[in-house]
């Protein structure tokens, strides 16, 4: 692997220290000889035995799991189940809540991702995100995909950058005219298709779905998957739905959560309950709650 | 926790009450015919061959049923593997009804001619065995009992010896005649049906692990196959 790498590239190894937008340097522990994180299959989170709090209560407990390379993730289950919570994890979004906050590791790329010495800002820009309702900005679809390269101060033809973030999210050929135009005035769909436009702009090595087609119709959301299927040459890709059928159609590990009811408190914590191939968790599962579960016999 | 798909877990009973009931069917086809061919009885024969037309018709229904559960329901683990068993099971289950229509259709190739006592006694034998074989796979499948569907493959080796039975002592008769011929070519089919007919309750045995295991075929073995190929 080269240890030369341009700015504006993406270099997943050193996410934590802030500033330093340039790749692996000679020397660093986590490149000569170690797995090429680029691979795909290679672990890029590993999630040892994480449990997160919204100050005293326990939302989320003991999930272990890695996210490989290059793959689609899903996350599924019954709503309050942690999944969300857990993802929001991956990307430290759950640090601007005040009350959160996780014990256990998450591991990216081999590095602690809670460490202090590691900016969140950064780690967002590495690990991006694409939430339930589409949120595009009040600007023109070219300014909301140059906002992130433009914040960044990343190098490089803005023009080109914009281009090719919109033809990697199958949207170029629908607005290339009209770049111009409010980004409010695009449909449901296309303004989903520019939020992953905006976050692939800044170019991520990770992208965090966070129930992506809920807001949209069927077709609107095939799109989407196809979508995902292309983009995932390119990207890991860690997606929230509700969804099973989507869960089953687009990903290539699923990880099963569900909610237990805490006697005591009547409260919930979300636990993984089983984490394995999709083809696995939809044929034949192990574990008897997810059979339940993605059979229909219990909600 | 409430159960969420009733409505289609519901209809999944009754495809899989069908199976019992074609099984059922299939298993009647199986006495009828034999006592048809034993007895002489042509009527029995032909009213035989107009019953098969109910039990293709069941299992064509079944077809459809699960087609559409496929589509409308996209179901998921246990209940996709029943499912899709469902249409192979139905359709080893339609075949043995096929199977004993040609035994009805040999009775009327026979006729007049009468069978030797020997022959008689080793037909009737199959036809037990074949009742008994499709009566465990039935079972199996009903009660999801992957161990008994195992039991199935040493009890088709009883069918296979009496087949060989039966061609041994068609050997042991003199042909004289065209007629003879013909006769011991119609009874050597009756006896090649009745061993497909074991066969296929075989089949249908063979699934019922997979609705239980949701293994179908061991992959390392698949895959070394498909190497070879």
């Amino acid at each position: 692997m080269s240890t030369d790498v341009s700015p504006g590239t993406r270099a997943p190894v050193r996410v934590w220290q802030g500033s330093d937008r340039g790749g692996p340097e000679a020397g660093d522990s986590a490149t000569p000889g170690g797995p090429d994180p680029e691979m795909a299959g290679t672990p890029v989170f590993d999630l040892q035995a994480l449990n997160v709090y919204y100050g005293k209560f326990r939302a989320v407990r003991d999930v272990n799991l890695q996210v490989r390379a290059k793959q689609i993730t899903a996350f599924i289950g019954p709503s309050g189940c942690g999944k969300t919570t857990v993802l929001r994890c991956l990307n430290r979004m759950n640090d601007l809540v005040a009350s959160a906050r996780i014990d256990g590791t998450i591991l990216y790329h081999g590095h602690d991702l809670y460490q202090p010495s590691v900016d969140p800002v950064e780690v967002r820009r590495r690990i991006g995100m694409v939430f339930q309702k589409p949120n595009p900005f009040p600007k023109s679809i070219y300014d909301n995909v140059a906002y992130g390269p433009r914040i960044g101060s990343m190098k490089g033809n803005m023009d080109d950058i914009v281009e090719q973030a919109l033809r990697k999210a199958a949207l170029w050929d629908e607005v290339k005219t009209r770049l111009k135009s409010s980004a409010q005035e695009l449909s449901g769909g296309q303004q989903q298709r520019l939020c992953i436009a905006r976050t692939i702009a800044t170019q991520p090595e990770v992208i965090l779905m966070d129930e992506p087609c809920s807001a949209l119709d069927p077709i609107a959301t095939t799109r989407i998957e196809d979508l995902m299927q292309d983009l995932k040459s390119e990207y890991t890709i860690v997606i929230v739905t509700h969804n099973m059928q989507q869960a089953a159609r687009v990903s290539d590990k699923t990880a099963f959560f569900t909610a237990e009811v805490n006697p005591e408190s009547d409260t919930r914590t979300g636990t993984l309950v089983e984490f394995d191939d999709t083809q696995k968790i939809f044929t034949s599962p192990s574990d008897e709650r997810t059979e339940s579960y993605v059979t229909g016999r219990f909600g | 926790m409430p159960e969420t798909r009733k409505v289609f877990h519901e209809e999944l009973d009754e495809l899989t009450s069908s199976v019992v009931r074609l099984a059922a069917m299939a298993s009647e086809a199986i006495q009828s015919g034999t006592s048809a061919l034993l007895d002489f009885d042509l009527a029995g024969a032909e009213q035989m061959i107009a019953d098969d037309r109910i039990l293709d018709g069941l299992a064509h229904d079944m077809e459809e049923r699960v087609y559409l559960l496929l589509a409308r329901q996209q179901p998921m683990a246990v209940d996709l593997r029943t499912l899709v068993t469902i249409v192979r099971v139905a359709h080893e289950l339609e075949r043995i009804g096929d199977l004993m229509v040609n035994v009805a259709k040999a009775t009327r190739r026979i006729y007049p001619r009468e069978l030797d006592p020997k022959l008689r006694g080793i037909i009737d034998r199959m036809r037990e065995q074949a009742t008994a074989q499709l009566q465990v796979a039935a079972d199996a499948f009903a009660d999801r009992d992957a161990e008994r569907a195992r039991a199935l493959n040493d009890m088709d080796d009883v069918m296979d010896d009496l087949q060989k039975e039966l061609f041994r002592t068609i050997f042991s008769f003199p042909a004289r005649d065209e007629a003879a011929v013909q006769l011991a070519v119609q009874v050597a089919l009756v006896g090649r049906y009745f061993e497909r007919i074991a066969d296929h309750a075989v089949n249908v045995a063979e699934r019922v692990p997979y609705i239980v295991t949701g293994t179908l075929f061991p992959r390392d073995a698949l895959d070394a196959t498909l190497t070879e190929a």
